[in-house]
This record gives C-alpha cells, structure tokens and sequence, in this order.
C-alpha cells in the first residue's frame, strides 16, 4: 500500500492495513463495532495491481496477498471529492461533511439541493440488527427514495431505547425516541447524583482507582438478554470477559487502616426545605457535581425546573447539624467552607447572579480559611444572614426562602432561583457491622472511636487497626490526608520492626497446680491455649497441662476467671494484686 | 463548689463507697474521656482497672464488700463491642449468676450493679455514677458483713 | 442465415452465459407506441453486420425517415450513430464503439429521436432499478436525472454538460455494483456522439428532433402542405385551422405540442423547430 509493505491477519480489510500504516483514510459508513457496507464509497482506494484494477471500499475489500493499492491518487481523491459533494448537495447542513469536504477540497458543484439529514450510511440498520439484536429499523424504497425507517414507518414494538444507532449516526440523522414505545429504563450516573444517565458499562468517575471500566450487570443488555456484546468486539485490547465472576479474596495482613469516608443525611426530612418536592432545591452535593467540569452539564450551572443559570443563589447552611431534635448534635465542620466556596464559583458562572448565605455561625478554623471568608464577604459581594431559614416555597417560577436575620433583627424574605442545601455529614452506612468486625468502638453516631482523643487519634482499641478521614469524626481534605499520613505511618512502624514489641499482660500457667481440665481453653476467643504433655527425665509421660501460646494471649483474663484452681494468673492483674487494691479502696 | 460534693454528705457525714470495676478499653477510658470532657460526678467511688469485664472474679465482688463497700459496679464493653470479642459475655452470665446468689449470701441485689459504658460514652459514665451514687446513699451503708480480725476467728 | 426463435426462448437463453460461448442470438426489440422508436422483433446471428439487421432483417426505419443511431443492450447500453452502421454485432466491436451486447436488444432510432430525450429516458429506467445503496449510484444518478430533465425542458446551463461528464465518470468508477458502473453509459455514448444535440438544447433552447416540447414549435410548412387535413382531423386540441387542399396553419397559443400533426402528416409539412 503506497508503496509500503504489509501484513495483516486472514480476513482484514486493507482499512486495516491502512491503519496499520498509520495512512489516513476517511470513513462515514464504517464503525469497527459493526460488519462493513462499503456503501459510502468516501473510503475508496485504487488497485494498481493483484487483483481487478479499479476503485475499491477499504473498509470491506479484504486484504490479499499481492494486492498493490494505492490511497491518494488522482482517481482516488477525484471520486472522494465527488462523494462528498453529492452528499453536502443531501445533507448541505452536516457538519461532519462540511468538515470532510473542506479537508479533501471538495469544492461545491450547482448540484439539486436536498435537505435531509441521513446520509444513508445503514450504520444504524446494521448495528440494531448485527450486535444488538432486534432489528428495529431497516431500509425501506429504493434508489433515491430510499430511507431508513422503522417497517411501514409504524411506532416499533421490538426498539430498547439503546440507542446505539444515534451514537454511531455520523450525521445525528436518527432519534430513537421518535419511535421506540418501550425504552429501556435510563441508569442515573450515582456519581452525578443523579443528574444524567450512564451505561451500563462506565467508568464511575474520572479519577477512579483502578481507572477501568466495569459491567453493571443489573442493567447490562448482554447479560439480560444474551445479545449486544458491543463493548467485548470493540475492546482493541480484548479486554473484555463476560465470564469473569466476583471472587472473595483472602489476605492475611498485618495492619488495617479504615477510611470508610462519609455520606450525608437527606435533607427531605426538614419537609420545609422542599428538598425533592421542588426541583430547584439541591444539596450542596449535588450542586459541587453540576459545577464541576466533568459533571452532567459540563460545568455549566442550570436550573433543574427550566435548564437557565440561576439569577439568584440562596444557600442554606446547617441543614441537619448543630441540631437536637431530628438531626446531630454534632457540628460537621466542612459546610461553612465549602459554601463560601460555592458561592464565589457561582458568581464567577454567573457574573450578575446574586449569592445569599444563611449561617448560623462562620466555622473557619483552618490555615488561611478566615481569609477566605472574609474575601468571600468583601469582595465578592456574597451576602451573609446570620439566621436561620422557616419555609421555601415557591411564588412563579422562582423560590421564596423565608428566614431570620438576627443582626438585623428582622425577617427576611428572598426570591432565588435555586436553594442549596448543606446536610449534616454522617459515617458511611454499614460501619457499625464493619467495626464489629474489627472489633473497634463507634460512638452513637457511628463515627469509629480512637484509642485516645488526645494522644492517640488514628489508632483504636485493637492493635494493628487505624483510622483516617472522616469515619473518624467530620473532617474536610487537608485534615483527612493528615491523618491518613499518621495512620499509614503508624501501621509501617508496626510492620517494620524485626520484633513485635507488645504488651506483657498476657496469662501464665501454673503448672504444679493445673489439673488438665481444659475449662480455659473453651473460654479463650483467641485459641491460646495449647495442650502440654509434662513428661520426667525418662520420658514417660507424668500429665497434661495448660499451656498459653505468647504471642496470642491478648491478656483478657477470662481464662484466670474461669480455672476451677486458679491455676492461671494474668501478669499485672493478678488475683493477690486485685485483692489488694480492692482492700486498699473499699474502707 | 460543685453541688454533688455537698448532696453526698448527710447529716452523720457518712458517705457511700462504691467499688467500681472497669474494663481498661471501654469503661475506663470512658470514664477518662468524662474527665477530659469536664463532665461532673461524685467522687464516691473508686475504680479498679481490670484489662476485661471478663476478669471479673465474682470473688472481687464478694471481697469488695467485705472489705466495706456499699456498692459494687462492674462496667464492661456494650454487648458485641468486647475489645476481646467475648470477655463481657462471660462476665454478664457470670455476674448474673452471682446476683442470684446475692439475698442468699445476705447481700442485697440492689448493691451490685453492671453498666455497659463505651469509649465515646463519657457523658453515660458519669451519669450512671451520679444514680447510682443516690440509689447507694438512699440504701445506707452496708452492714451485712463484719469485718473478722485474725484473733477474733481464733477465739 | 438468421433463426427464428420464439421470443420466450430468448428469455431461457439469456442468462449466465459465459463470453467465449455465448450462443449466437440477437434479439432486436421494439419499444412499442409508447416509445419514440419502431421497428420489429427479429432476432439474428452474431457477427452480421448492423446494417444488415436493421435494413435487411428488420426492414428498415419506419416511413423510410433517415437512420440516425442503433441503440443496443438494454438501458445500460449504448448507441452507435449511423456513421458506424457497418459495425459487425459482436462483443469487442461493439464496446470499442461505446456500446455493448447487454441482454441482447437492438433499437433502431432515426432522425426523429431527440438524442438527449433518450438518454434521460434509459437514465430513468436505471434511476428507478437503483437499489440505493451507494452513493454514486443512489445520488450521482439522481443528479444527472435532473440536470437531463432541466436540459429537456429548455433550462439546461451552461456547465451541464461537462458536469454530466464529471458525475458520469464519477458513477462509473465509484459505484459498488455494476448497475452503477453501466448507468452513465447511455450518457456517456450520446454525449460521445451526439454532443452537438445537448449542445442544441442548451444554447440554443432547440430540439433539433422536434421531441423536446418546451423547445419545440410546430408549424405547417405552407410550401408542402397539401391541405388534406389528417392532421386538423387528429388533432386533440383543435390548434389546426385550414380548408381543404389549402395550406393548413397551426395556432401556437392551443397547441399542446403532442406531435400527433408531425407523425401523420403524409407530407412531412409539419416541421419542428
């Protein structure tokens, strides 16, 4: 090809043996998902030799051996040029050809204008027939008049709503929605809060660890109904395996570091709010996801009721926290920051938008957060209410928020086009069972307990378990890899050492006395004790005793409690040492 | 002056001694976290450091009394929280066991009392001990056992 | 010397057949009264020569008019002007001329067959048996279809016909099967052969065959009309006035341009211009 040499595989394309080349030829009606048409003709390449010499579809003339193609000729560009301008003279609006027409200088010809959008590549018929399965739309006339259509152009009955053949309609021509009676049930994006849709094979999110896709097989088309199958034919690196199977994996380690992280409360409870009875009323979560970059609407902020950008922001704080009756006592410590945060990105969206804030009190404790706030206040003209908010309600299009503005001393009445929320921050559920587990402690908000609120806050209770981040208690980012640094330092000073140092109270058998009963042994949760054959000089074997294994013995006692002759003691916590304390503090 | 030293004297200047027995993970460091956090309770009782509630010997409670306490608390892990997994499960049937016992030993029930008090639970720790610091002066002192000396037992 | 075959058998033998034995039938058809061409089914042998076949077998052009072309292979096949009559009928001639064997028809035209006329009518057949699937074919068809459709009704632009030729050479080239690769043939031989009648058509708004009705005026010669009033008789829209055996005048303004007057009249007064 072009005078290179090339190999490929039995059965590829000379598109493939293109590409092999890194020579560059244009495609319209070919996706590599879906067996080739060679209908477009944009493709088309020359024979020189080999075979019949004339203009051939790369995409679907098979590779063979001695073949002598050339890609840029005369002919070849001539024929292109054509193709495309006859399409533009169909679709004169499409800017996939626009763009085409341009590259190859595909001037314009006083050709019969049409004004259609399908460029009848058959993508959309082949991928709906080929990898999907149910055949939805077909070809339907002939020559001119032909168009691609559901048959007899009726609503169709056997469409999913995948919408498979308007991702690959190079020109945007086709809409399922326009015939599909039954769509398939659109998966909200969990990671955007709900505010767009994923598929069922997706990345979570961009910086997700391992940053590879995986199969949500609940809603995956080719686990429900054994079709599809497009990912594993278009995965370049094969990477694809539907028989992969979840698979428990056990590790013996020697140091756990929980950072089970945080959720929020759902702020519906506070019905005064109108969380989810308006759709104008966000929690600050989703908010961050709808700014963000690589959120559903590319970082644009938009009202969920009409998709305009708010003129006016209010943001409540304390939804949830500081409070006794229905929510925690407990301040989360992160939301005072992350709304002034909030309200300068809106104003810099928004540049005429006015920002409202209603505290209770400014939390900014960390390095250069007053700052922050104070610049927030001064500079970017985001008005702060000390109070708190009675009702949302709507009036029109727009929200009243209602509250106190105790500086003022007055009542205070706002019309915003958008509410956020900020919900108290609580420990990630199913952490009490984690923390049973571990045996570690929570507190009766589930946030896992430290050794020492002072002098030990990332270990706990149970050696070789540390804690980091918000599990721990509220915390925002800078703290939270603080104390994850500590921890993992913590759990490499345990794992480095040659010798486990550890503590000597553990329980010791005394061997003259115990009679071999074994009653220990059934109370011990760590299987510490062991059997110990006592034999004399000559080795004949004198009695069976009780023997603690040292380096498991954890020191509870309840070994020492339960020996009928009290035969064990427990270094430290010996009977004759309890006894005299007990006489020392009972008179 | 904190008003719980002045209701713990009465009229005689007797004051209850209560005996507690705490597990070092859960109880004790409860009790600790209720000094750190200023919450305040009767200095009527005196703690005993036990690494479990588990190593409780209802000896210890017998002696405790004994010796002249007017009331005993054994404070442990919550169920399903021991720091040794199963400590405070042996020590609840065992205590149990003993508490049955007690009218029978000539020591009234209401003298014995368990509590399960956490790390977190600093607040819990010193309102458990200023009920049961009322319920051990409202009962008296307790009398039940004299004290033996050595020539006494050999007369 | 030719054979007779019955016209079913012709049908059993056309398919499949390959070049080198390809059995010695010619089948030369008539469009009937729908079309613009008459002349008789006959079939004949291989290698006789055109001339032959149209004048010897098929008895000639009707009312003796003057030959202008052969049109042979069905709608994608070509035409052979007259100056080419002594051609043999065989393959390798007949493609060096322009056009070819095909399925084995030959249609006789003469100089009353407007060139451009037939070669949008075979491109109308073929737009039609277009599949659709390509877009040289599907789309360059089409285009040409229109372009020889503005021609015909007397808008044909300068720049038509050379882009007739473009789209021509593109659908040949481009086209997936070979409908598309055959299409522009009729085209292309007219243009080959009878550029000078586009040309016509579109320079100078004329339809020198007197077919094209928006080019076409039609006007009693009064010099060769003999009044016999055939045409005044048959015309559907009573555009004739003229008494007998005096010259006969048509009346521009309710004539329907049908022709009927220029193919009856005995005389050849009617002229179309």
């Amino acid at each position: 090809m072009n005078n290179q040499e090339v190999e490929v595989e039995e059965g590829r394309t000379l598109l493939d043996a293109a590409r092999a080349l890194s020579i560059e030829i244009p495609t319209l009606c070919h996706h590599r998902a879906v067996p080739p048409a060679g209908a477009c003709r944009i493709c088309v390449v020359e024979v020189k030799g080999g075979g019949r010499p004339g203009l051939v579809p790369a995409c679907a003339y098979p590779a063979q051996e001695g073949l002598v193609i050339e890609t840029d000729t005369e002919r070849v560009l001539a024929s292109r040029q054509m193709t495309l301008r006859l399409l533009l003279a169909r679709c004169p609006d499409s800017e996939v050809l626009k763009e085409l027409a341009e590259r190859y200088n595909a001037e314009p010809l006083p050709l019969e204008q049409k004004d259609d959008k399908c460029i009848m590549c058959g993508l959309c018929v082949r991928v709906c027939r080929e990898v999907i399965g149910p055949s939805a739309t077909c070809f339907t006339g002939r020559g001119a008049d032909r168009t691609v259509s559901t048959p007899y152009k009726m609503l169709s009955d056997v469409c999913i709503g995948c919408g498979a053949c308007a991702f690959l309609c190079p020109t945007g021509a086709i809409d399922p929605a326009e015939f599909c009676t039954h769509p398939l049930e659109k998966i909200p994006n969990e990671f955007n809060c709900g505010q767009d849709f994923r598929t069922p094979i997706h990345v979570p999110f961009p910086q997700a660890v391992p940053n590879k896709p995986v199969i949500d097989k609940d809603n995956c088309i080719h686990f429900k109904t054994g079709k599809c199958g497009a990912c594993k034919s278009i995965c370049p690196a094969g990477a694809i395996d539907y028989d992969m199977e979840d698979e428990t994996v056990e590790e013996k380690v020697g140091a756990i570091i929980v950072a089970t992280g945080y959720e929020m409360i759902d702020p519906a409870v506070y019905e005064e709010y109108g969380y989810r009875r308006y759709p104008d009323v966000l929690t600050s979560m989703e908010f961050e996801r709808m700014v963000s970059a690589s959120g559903a609407t590319d970082g644009r902020l938009l009202r969920p009721s009409n998709g305009k950008p708010p003129k006016s922001v209010v943001f409540l704080q304390c939804i949830g926290s500081r409070e006794e009756k229905i929510g925690k006592p407990y301040s989360s410590k992160i939301c005072c920051m992350y709304t002034a945060k909030h309200a300068v990105l809106y104003k810099h969206k928004v540049h005429d938008g006015q920002a409202f804030i209603f505290y209770m009190d400014i939390r900014s404790a960390g390095k250069n957060y007053e700052e922050f706030v104070r610049r927030v206040v001064k500079e970017k003209n985001v008005t702060y209410l000390r109070g708190r908010v009675a009702k949302v309600y709507p009036r029109g299009d727009k929200l009243v928020v209602r509250g106190a503005d105790t500086l003022s001393g007055g009542q205070v009445e706002i019309s915003a086009e958008m509410v956020v929320l900020a919900p108290a921050m609580i420990p990630s559920s199913g952490v009490r069972e984690l923390a049973q587990t571990l045996r570690i402690g929570y507190d009766e908000h589930g946030f896992l307990s430290e050794a020492h609120p002072k002098l030990k806050p990332v270990e706990t209770n149970t050696a070789g378990v540390f804690l980091a981040g918000a599990c721990h208690s509220p915390k925002d980012i800078p703290d939270s890899v603080a104390q994850a640094s500590a921890a993992a330092g913590k759990a490499l000073g345990l794992v480095s050492h040659e010798q486990l140092t550890r503590e000597p109270t553990i329980g010791v058998v005394n061997e003259q006395t115990c009679n071999g009963c074994f009653e220990c042994k059934n109370v011990c949760a760590y299987g510490a004790i062991e059997r110990k054959e006592l034999r004399d000089r000559k080795g004949q074997l004198l009695a069976i005793v009780a023997h603690i294994n040292e380096g498991l013995c954890q020191g509870c006692g309840a070994c020492s409690v339960t020996c009928r002759s009290k035969s064990i003691e427990v270094q430290g916590f010996r009977e004759d040492q309890l006894f005299a304390e007990i006489n020392a503090v009972s008179r | 002056m904190s008003s719980y030293k002045q209701a713990s004297e009465d009229a005689s200047g007797w004051q209850p001694r209560i005996v507690a027995f705490l597990c070092n993970w859960c109880s004790y460091a409860g009790a600790d976290l209720a000094g750190v956090s200023r919450f305040e309770y009767p200095t009527n009782v005196r703690i005993i450091r036990v690494p479990c509630s588990g190593r409780v010997d209802p000896m210890f409670v017998l002696k405790s009394f004994e010796r002249g306490a007017d009331m005993v608390l054994v404070s442990g892990c919550h169920p399903g929280d021991c720091h040794y997994t199963t400590g405070n499960y042996h020590a609840r049937r065992k205590l149990l066991a003993l508490r049955e016992m007690m009218s029978f030993l000539g020591i009234d029930p209401r003298r014995f009392k368990m509590s399960w008090v956490s790390a977190a639970e600093g607040s819990k720790w010193s309102a458990v001990i200023r009920q049961i610091t009322d319920e051990a002066r409202s009962l008296g002192p307790f009398e039940s056992f004299p004290t033996f000396t050595l020539q006494e037992v050999k007369k | 010397m030719p054979a007779l075959l019955l016209a079913d058998e012709i049908g059993a033998r056309r398919g499949g057949r390959d070049r080198c034995d390809r059995s010695d039938d010619y089948s030369v058809a008539s469009a009937g009264r729908h079309g613009r061409f008459r002349c008789s089914v006959l079939i004949a042998v291989l290698g006789v020569v055109v001339l032959l076949i149209v004048f010897g077998i098929g008895g000639g052009t009707q009312k003796k008019r003057k030959l202008k072309a052969i049109q042979t292979g069905g709608p994608s096949g070509g035409c052979i002007p007259e100056s080419l009559i002594d051609l043999p009928v065989d393959y390798e001639q007949l493609t060096q001329s322009g056009a070819m064997m095909g399925s084995g028809g030959l249609i006789v035209m003469d100089e009353r067959t407007c060139m451009v006329d037939v070669a949008r009518y075979f491109l109308s057949l073929l737009v039609d048996e277009s599949c659709g699937k390509c877009t040289p074919c599907r789309e360059g068809l089409f285009q040409m279809h229109e372009i020889l459709n503005r021609i015909v009704e007397g808008e044909g632009r300068e720049g038509d016909i050379e882009l007739l030729e473009q789209l021509a050479a593109y659908v040949k080239d481009s086209s997936l099967c070979m409908l598309g690769g055959t299409a522009p043939n009729p085209v292309l031989s007219t243009l080959r052969h009878f550029r000078h009648e586009y040309e016509a058509h579109i320079k100078e708004k004329k339809c020198p065959a007197g077919v094209c009705k928006a080019l076409v005026q039609f006007r009693i010669a009064a010099g060769d009309c003999k009044g016999c009033g055939l045409c005044k008789k048959n015309c559907p829209s009573n555009a004739i006035a003229g008494e007998k055996k005096e010259p006969h005048s048509i009346d521009a303004s309710e004539c329907v341009k049908c022709g009927v007057c220029y193919e009856e009249c005995p005389f050849d007064a009617v002229k179309a211009g």
